[in-house]
Parts: C-alpha cells; sequence; structure tokens
C-alpha cells in the first residue's frame, strides 16, 4: 500500500528517533546520524524526511519549551510512534530472515 | 548573541514558509548559525545560513495558499472543461474556427518573422548601441550636392586623432580580387577591413588569434564555408592563398577563420585581408585626399561618449584639419561629416546606398500590415460566429443567471472558451510555420531562419492569450448580457448586436476585397514594367564582361585595353552565322549606377549627365533608333576619336535648339563634336526616368571637361551579342569554347540580358507573391467565416424556410432570401475597399518613374471574384436548405 514503504534515508532518521528517544529535534537527529555514519547531509534534508514521515504516520511531534539559543524559538520533538515502531521491526525481520539465508549462499558459491 | 543572520534570508524564509512549520525550522536554522559564529567563522556562518533558506525552498515547505485562490484555481480548471465539452460538442463549428484561425495565426507568423528578421539586422553586435556609419555631404549649393556613405580614407586617423570619445574607427571596403590556388582563378569579394575590425563588430573568430586575426598586411582571414570551399578538412591556419592585387600574384597566410556571417548583417564578406595594403591599393597620396571616397568608415565610441558631442565638434575639427589646402579657406557648413547609427542602415533609404544593402521600409511595412489584416479577418471570423451561435447557448446563460453567477463570471468563462481555442490554434499555427519557413524561403527568395528562445515562448503564449480575448471579447459580452426572465420564458428572439456583427461581416469583407485588389495592382504593375517597351531590343542578348589589362589602373586605360581585348574574340565569334551584332560597352543595358559626370557650364549652372562609352555597333546591337543627324559608322577613324551622340533628354537638357555639328556646354571638353541623337531608352530600370546621356567613342575629351564622377556600375567593357539559333545553351558553348581559346586564364562570367532586366523587379515580384498567397488565405478565412454564418441563418430560418415551401415558395426565392443580407454587405465592402486600394496604390507606385493606370476594371474584378467565392460557399448550404422537408422542421409545434 502507498505509505508504507520507507526508504533507506527514512529509516535511518526513523532509527535515530526510538535511538535518541528524548529530545529527538532535527539537529539532534543530525548530529546523531554523523556520528555514527559518515554521511554528509544538512539540516534541510532532515527536515524533509521529517515532514515525510509524519505524513506517513510514523513519528508524531510536539513543540518544547522555549530556548535561549535559538533566537527564542522553540525546538520541536519527534517520537516513534506505534506504526512507526512496527514499521521499524518488519523492516528487522525481513532483513534478518533475508540475512540468514547469507551465509550457506556465501560458502556454496565460494567452495 | 550581538549578531544575526542576513534579515533578507531570514524574510524570505518567513515569507514562504508554512507558519505550522516555521518556528522550529527556523529554530534549527538559527541554531546551526550560532554554532558556527561561536566557532570564529562568521562569514561560513552567514553563507551557511543563506545556502540552508535556499535549500528549505521546496514545495513541502510551502505555505498552503489554497484558502485564498482556490475558487479562482477551481473555477478556471471548470471552464476549461466546460470549454473543451462545449468546442467538443459543436465539433463543425468549432473546426471551422480552429481552422481560420490557425491560418490567420500562421500567416501572422510568417510574415511576422520575416518582418521581425528585417528589423533585427544588426542587432547582434554587442556594441551596437555605440557603432556609427560615417557620411560625407558636400553641399556648394545650386543643387551641387554629393551625398555618400563611402568616406575619404583620412576618415578613420580623422576620428581617432581628433576626437576623445571615440574608441575606434575602422574602415571596411568591398574590393573584387582574383583568387584561387595554383592555376585557376576565380573573381571573388575579398573585404579589405581595417586590423582592428572585429574589435568592433562581433564576428566570432573560431580559428586563430582572436585578439589579432590580421597581424600582417600579407594575413587574411576567412570564413568558414571559405575555408571548407579552399581548403576542405586540411587546417586552413597558415595555408597560403593566391591573390591577384594589380597585376601581381600575392600569396596570403590564411590567419584567422571567422564563423559565417550571420543573413542578419549589413556587413557581408566571406574573405578579409587587412588595409594596410590599403597604401599599394589606392596610392598612398588618397591617404591625404579629402574629396575622394572609397571606404564605410565606422566609429565606436567609448562608453559615455554621445554623438551629439562629436557631431557638434566636427565642422572645427575639419577646417583646423583641412587648412587652406583648397584654394582659399573652405567656407563651414560645405563639407559636412554625420553619422547614422549601426542598426539604422538596413530600413533607412535616405541616406545613399555603401556597401551594406537596404532593404526598402516601406515593404516591411507592408508586410507586417498583410499579416496583420489576415489575423484580423481570422478573429473576426470567429466573432461574428461565436456571437452568432449564442443563441444556442441562452437557456445555460439563464441557468447559470438563475443560480447566481455574476456578469463577471460568465464573461470569464466565455473568455477561457476563445483562450483554448486561440491557444491550440496557435500551437498549431506554431507548427504549420516551422513547417513551412522552407517553402517561405524559396518562394520569397529570403533566407529565413528560426531559432527558438524560451524568451519567444513567452510570446507565443501571450499572443495566443491576446487574441483569445480580441476575439472572444464581444460575444462573451453579448452571452452575458442576455435578459434572464425573457430566456427562460423561452423568447427566442435573436440577441441584440446584429448591427455589429454585421458591420464586422462587412469589415472582414472589405480587408479581402482590399488583398485582392492589391494583389491585382501589383500583378498589373510588374507585368507592365516586364513588358513596357525599353526603347530598344534586349531578347537573347548574351554579355560578358571582358578581360582587361592588369596594369591598366586609369579609366580611360581600363576602357581602352578591354575594348581591345573585345576585338580579338568579336572577329571569332562574328564567323558563326548564329551569332550576329556583336558589340562593346562599357555599361549593361539595365542596370543602374551609369557613369555620372558633373561640371560647372560657363553661365555657372551645374550639369550633370551620363556617360556610356561604346564601340560602333553598340547601338545597332540593340535597334535603338536615331531620330537627328547620323549613327556611329563603322571604321570612321573621326567618329572613334572626336564624334559624341545625346539622347532626347540631353538634347532639351543642355537646350540644345538643333545640337548636330554642335558641342556641349562646357569650357574644358577635349575636342568633339556632336553627330546625331538617338531616341530616349530606359537604360536604368523603370524605378527611374531617363537621364541626360552622352555617349562616345572616346572618353578622353568628355572626361577633361568635367570635375566630378561616380561610378556606382562596373565600367570595364562588356561583350554582347545576339543570338538567333534556337537552343540558347548553344550560344553560350559557343561563348565558352571561343573564351577559352582568347582568353585561356580569365573566367567567364556571362548572363542574359533579360534575365538581368527581370531582375531589376525582384522585389516587387516577391512582394506580389507574398501578398497573393495572403489573400489566397484570406479568402479561405472568410470562406469559413461565411460557411459558418450561412449554416447559422439556415438552422435558425429552417421553420421560416418551411412556412415559405409549404405556401409555395421556389428555391430560388428561398434561396434569394438566405443569402440577400451577405451579397448586400458585400456590396457595401466593395464599396468601401476602392477609395482604400487607391489610396495604397497610389503611394505605392509613387517608387516607380512609369507607373501602370488603374482602371475600374480591376475593382469589377476583384468584386467579381469576391461575389462568386461567397456565391458558391453561400449557396450550396442555401440550396440544401431548400430541400428541406418541411413536415420534418415544422410538426413539432
Amino acid at each position: 500500500m502507498r505509505g508504507e514503504n520507507i526508504g533507506e534515508l527514512e529509516e535511518l532518521v526513523l532509527l535515530t528517533i526510538g535511538a535518541i528517544y528524548k529530545e529527538a529535534y532535527a539537529l539532534a537527529i543530525l548530529e546523531e546520524i554523523k556520528q555514527n555514519t559518515d554521511r554528509s547531509m544538512d539540516v534541510t534534508a532532515v527536515h524533509s524526511v521529517l515532514r515525510r514521515l509524519e505524513k506517513k504516520g510514523f513519528v508524531t511531534s510536539k513543540m518544547g519549551g522555549a530556548t535561549q539559543d535559538r533566537g527564542g524559538r522553540r525546538k520541536r520533538f519527534f517520537s516513534l510512534t506505534q506504526a512507526g515502531r512496527k514499521m521499524l521491526d518488519q523492516t528487522m525481520a525481513l532483513r534478518m530472515s533475508l540475512y540468514n539465508k547469507l551465509p550457506r549462499l556465501t560458502f556454496s558459491t565460494l567452495s | 548573541m550581538s549578531q544575526n543572520p542576513p534579515k533578507w534570508a531570514d524574510r524570505f524564509l518567513a515569507w514562504y514558509c508554512n507558519p505550522d512549520l516555521l518556528e522550529d525550522l527556523q529554530g534549527d536554522l538559527y541554531e546551526v548559525y550560532y554554532q558556527h559564529l561561536d566557532q570564529d567563522k562568521p562569514t561560513k556562518a552567514k553563507w551557511l545560513f543563506i545556502w540552508l533558506v535556499l535549500r528549505s525552498f521546496r514545495p513541502s515547505v510551502f505555505r498552503r495558499t489554497e484558502h485564498h485562490n482556490n475558487s479562482f484555481l477551481a473555477m478556471t480548471r471548470n471552464n476549461i472543461k466546460i470549454a473543451l465539452r462545449v468546442l467538443w460538442m459543436d465539433r463543425t463549428n468549432s473546426a471551422i474556427n480552429l481552422l481560420g484561425l490557425t491560418i490567420g495565426i500562421s500567416c501572422f507568423l510568417l510574415l511576422g518573422l520575416y518582418v521581425k528578421q528585417e528589423l533585427s539586422y544588426d542587432d547582434f553586435h554587442t556594441q551596437k548601441d555605440r557603432i556609427y556609419r560615417m557620411w560625407l555631404k558636400e553641399d556648394y549649393g545650386e543643387g551641387k550636392i554629393f551625398f555618400n556613405s563611402n568616406t575619404p580614407l583620412r576618415f578613420e586617423r580623422l576620428m581617432e586623432d581628433n576626437f576623445p570619445e571615440v574608441a575606434r574607427a575602422v574602415h571596411y571596403i568591398e574590393e573584387s580580387f582574383l583568387v584561387g590556388r595554383g592555376e585557376s582563378r576565380i573573381d571573388e569579394r575579398v573585404a579589405v577591413i581595417s586590423p582592428d575590425f572585429f574589435e568592433v563588430f562581433d564576428f566570432p573568430i573560431g580559428k586563430g588569434s582572436a585578439s589579432n586575426p590580421l597581424p600582417s598586411r600579407s594575413d587574411m582571414a576567412v570564413s568558414t564555408s571559405y575555408a571548407n570551399k579552399y581548403f576542405g578538412d586540411t587546417d586552413p591556419i597558415g595555408q597560403t592563398l593566391g591573390v591577384e592585387v594589380l597585376g601581381e600574384i600575392r600569396g596570403f597566410n590564411i590567419s584567422a577563420v571567422f564563423q559565417d556571417i550571420p543573413t542578419e548583417s549589413s556587413i557581408q564578406f566571406d574573405m578579409a585581408i587587412s588595409t594596410e595594403n590599403g597604401g599599394d591599393l589606392y596610392g598612398d597620396r588618397m591617404y591625404q585626399a579629402w574629396f575622394s571616397i572609397i571606404p564605410e568608415t565606422y566609429v565606436l565610441l567609448k562608453d559615455q561618449a554621445t554623438i551629439a558631442t562629436v557631431e557638434s565638434k566636427m565642422q572645427d575639427v575639419v577646417l583646423s584639419q583641412m587648412g587652406d589646402a583648397n584654394d582659399g579657406p573652405m567656407p563651414r557648413d560645405q563639407y559636412n561629416i554625420g553619422f547614422q547609427p549601426l542598426t539604422d542602415i538596413h530600413l533607412n533609404p535616405a541616406i545613399p546606398l555603401g556597401f551594406a544593402p537596404v532593404s526598402n521600409p516601406q515593404y516591411v511595412f507592408i508586410l507586417g500590415a498583410i499579416g496583420l489584416l489576415v489575423l484580423v479577418i481570422a478573429c473576426i471570423n470567429y466573432t461574428t460566429l461565436a456571437a452568432g451561435q449564442s443563441l444556442k447557448r441562452a437557456k445555460e446563460v439563464g441557468v447559470r443567471k438563475v443560480l447566481g453567477a455574476a456578469r463577471s463570471t460568465l464573461v470569464y468563462q466565455y473568455l477561457t472558451e476563445s483562450i483554448v481555442l486561440a491557444l491550440m490554434a496557435m500551437l498549431i499555427g506554431i507548427l504549420i510555420t516551422l513547417a513551412l519557413i522552407p517553402t517561405f524561403n524559396v518562394l520569397t527568395g529570403s533566407e529565413l531562419l528560426y531559432s527558438f528562445d524560451w524568451s519567444h515562448f513567452a510570446i507565443f503564449l501571450s499572443a495566443g492569450l491576446v487574441i483569445g480575448l480580441v476575439a472572444g471579447a464581444y460575444p462573451a459580452l453579448v452571452i452575458s448580457g442576455f435578459n434572464v426572465i425573457g430566456i427562460l420564458k423561452g423568447n427566442k428572439s435573436a440577441p441584440g448586436g446584429l448591427n455589429v456583427r454585421r458591420a464586422l461581416v462587412v469589415l472582414q469583407f472589405v480587408i479581402t476585397v482590399f488583398l485582392i485588389s492589391t494583389a491585382l495592382i501589383m500583378r498589373d504593375q510588374i507585368q507592365y514594367l516586364m513588358t513596357k517597351d525599353l526603347g530598344y531590343n534586349y531578347a537573347t542578348v548574351v554579355t560578358a564582361e571582358l578581360p582587361r589589362d592588369s596594369e591598366a589602373d586609369r579609366l580611360s586605360t581600363i576602357i581602352s585595353s578591354g575594348m581591345d581585348n573585345g576585338e580579338l574574340i568579336k572577329a571569332k565569334l562574328e564567323a558563326y552565322p548564329e551569332i550576329s551584332n556583336v558589340a562593346m560597352g562599357s555599361h549593361l543595358l539595365g542596370s543602374n549606377g551609369w557613369a555620372n559626370l558633373a561640371y560647372t557650364d560657363p553661365n555657372e549652372v551645374f550639369r550633370r549627365f551620363r556617360l556610356l562609352v561604346v564601340d560602333a555597333n553598340y547601338l545597332d546591337a540593340f535597334d535603338i533608333p536615331i531620330v537627328a543627324g547620323r549613327r556611329f559608322e563603322d571604321g570612321n577613324g573621326l567618329d572613334q576619336r572626336q564624334s559624341i551622340l545625346l539622347n532626347e533628354t540631353a538634347v532639351s537638357y543642355f537646350g540644345f535648339d538643333d545640337p548636330i555639328g554642335k558641342k556641349l556646354p562646357g569650357n574644358s571638353f577635349g575636342e568633339h563634336i556632336i553627330i546625331g541623337v538617338v531616341k530616349d531608352f530606359n537604360y536604368s530600370s523603370l524605378h527611374s526616368e531617363i537621364e541626360p546621356l552622352v555617349i562616345t567613342q572616346n572618353i578622353i575629351p568628355i572626361v577633361q571637361g568635367v570635375s566630378d564622377y561616380d561610378f556606382k556600375d562596373s565600367y570595364s567593357p562588356k561583350l554582347v551579342f545576339t543570338y538567333s539559333g534556337s537552343q540558347l545553351t548553344d550560344a553560350t558553348e559557343i561563348l565558352e569554347r571561343e573564351w577559352e581559346a582568347t582568353f585561356p586564364n580569365e573566367a567567364l562570367e556571362y548572363e542574359f540580358l533579360d534575365q538581368r532586366i527581370r531582375s531589376q523587379y525582384e522585389n516587387e515580384a516577391r512582394m506580389n507573391k507574398l501578398i497573393s498567397v495572403a489573400t489566397v488565405l484570406s479568402i479561405v478565412i472568410a470562406s469559413l467565416g461565411l460557411l459558418g454564418l450561412i449554416m447559422l441563418v439556415v438552422a435558425s430560418k429552417l421553420k421560416e424556410i418551411s412556412i415559405r415551401k409549404v405556401m409555395g415558395a421556389s428555391p430560388f426565392t428561398i434561396l434569394f432570401v438566405l443569402s440577400r443580407g451577405f451579397m448586400v454587405q458585400l456590396l457595401i465592402a466593395i464599396a468601401l475597399s476602392v477609395p482604400l486600394t487607391l489610396w495604397f496604390a497610389d503611394s505605392w507606385l509613387e517608387n516607380f518613374a512609369y507607373q501602370t493606370q488603374i482602371g475600374p476594371g480591376l475593382f469589377v474584378i476583384s468584386g467579381l471574384l469576391a461575389i462568386i467565392v461567397s456565391a458558391i460557399v453561400i449557396g450550396y448550404h442555401a440550396w440544401r436548405a431548400t430541400r428541406v422537408n418541411p413536415i420534418k422542421s415544422l410538426r413539432m409545434e
């Protein structure tokens, strides 16, 4: 069904939101991704992915409290929804099941 | 933190961003900004912020603006949908409308492209606004005026040395040289240009040094196509090309290849050498002369300078430069130098012709006007048809109004229909135009090129919109103005504005009949020019320019050496029985710009006359009759030395009663005597009157007596002969054979005189073709409109016809009833078109010294043509209407 599939970057962001758990706003997510991978992206890309994910219903967001260091503007914190969690589980399961078939195949081709 | 991100970027973000998303997005961007600021990278922070703002500019972030414009967009979509359905529902009518508009638009676009090309000559030079061509006008009073676009050679220095406003002055000269590799040489036009010529004009250098394409006097620049012509695939740079300069073959080194010069350039050349050869070609003395003109001089002004400041200083500079060199100081305002903007050259016939050809602006205007007229006819078609159809839509309008549609909404809806149709027509019209450009070029002999540019897209789109608006405005107003109650009650009286529609139909007919008459008049005039008795016989006359000795450099030696060469081949040609009347002369009949001489006679009257140098047989070869005295006798030594003939115009111009045995009025002429008078003959084109003409065999005594001369036409002698055989190709074969035997190293260029004479009216013939095509198209469009109207009339009068039939009306009565209205309109239109046509024809015929007569017969023909076409269109439908079965149309009520 439409909207049920997610791309690689979307999956990465979704996972990161889950991993950060609290205080997951765009820059924090970007920072986390930068630390864990070597991807070079900018904050606008993260924003656009976040909007897509929210539209698909995998994350929800709420505005946080006022801040000092960003011109007094509030942050938008994202958290996983049930559907988002389920989506991650499904993709993981799919990968694992495929991955489990991998060694045999590899050895047989090597021998 | 004191520093803030760039304000404009921040505002821009706030402007496009959806307010719901703004706060956190902006906050994140600020945070990134401040992070970089903290790391003491203010510039990077700033640019990064701008970059991020621009990167965020994507649809998912955009403000949702549906709320404001929603109804407008939705209604437009709805209107377009309805328009398409309506057009589809009434397919016959839509097809007629579409076809009419498409033809009109194609015609308009083609002619528009032609006009645009003519108007955009020389527009491609980036410095065009600062480039001027110089002209020189010597005015000594009493009509003694010498006005030229060619200037003395010293003007380049004059401008560069004395005017700080002038950035550069360059020369441009067209010369003819024999060019070739190895033995064979052909006559080529070679430009002689200043070394910095390419700095002024935008003729891009493809190969070779762009900064210095002509480094020395032995270098030559050629165009891409000529590089190909002479060197094929080998690299032309560094190759040599032999050019015969003043009798000596010099090798020129190809130093640069420039791109072929576009059609829209006044300056056209394929080979160029440097003016450093000028001293050799023209002599160093010419660089000091004030009164001998050779090159066109172009000046490039500096960035801020204006031409007015240069002009205001000109007289003082000229007078101080000239000094007392010419017996006493030059009076003020006799020696005038002026400037013409580069882009003005192509369409300004008021300035004399230089090397650059000039178009007639009248023709450009006429073609533009005709394109517009055909488009107007097409628009009127739509207007009358749509207004006529409006009754069919009455119920729809009524219901819409009851449901609360405002009048403006209805107008908008009906305009959408016409605009949709116009845009469709525009699209098809563009495709047709593109497909027709090659045919158009063949037909008109023009070199129209179309290169797409995105700006054209906007032009086409807005043109389509305008056409749709203009054509649809009136019907939309009529339809939206219907009275609701009347309509819904079932009142079927025709809507108002019948008179407007009638007037529009009349206007359409006026334009059509006008175009028909104009095309006929033009054809008449061209026919008249082609067939007018020119006073001489030129059928089957072949001519060829004779070679002259390369040492000959003076007027008299050029002519005499050419004539001597002519004698060599003359005897051989005369041996053929089918060749007769072999003769030689300095000018050809049917060419403009014969030698024009001028002097001041003993009574202080300034006199100008044309001069023709001939051998004894030239006049006989063309059957030019003598009205007084005698003709030249072959072999008469006295005739060869001193006898001259005048034409009738010259006799009255010089004021002779009986010129025979007299001399020309003038003190310094050499020994000469008038022995006869020839009947006037039209030696140049029929655009101009016959001018006084002196015919001589010996040029010297005449030249001695004149003070000024100019030659716009080549004066090296030409061979002419009449061929009486049946196959003209045989004539050229004989000529080629004998030429090869007599002048083995000279290229032969021959032509037939009748072709040459006909080619003088090429422009007119081309115009006539274009107008004829436009006329046929306008007839087609008008017939389409008529077809639509008659179908409408028949449909609305079906009951009337049926009742008449029941009462016993004959088919002819019914035919008459149906077509009466149209015929009246047509007759009014024919009457109205007469003065319009007369006015136009008069102003066009002013171009010619000899004009055809416009008789009433012409209007009868064009009127009849219009009536017959309309009768055919109307007749068929009206006739079908008379065949209807009354029962079918009457039983419903």
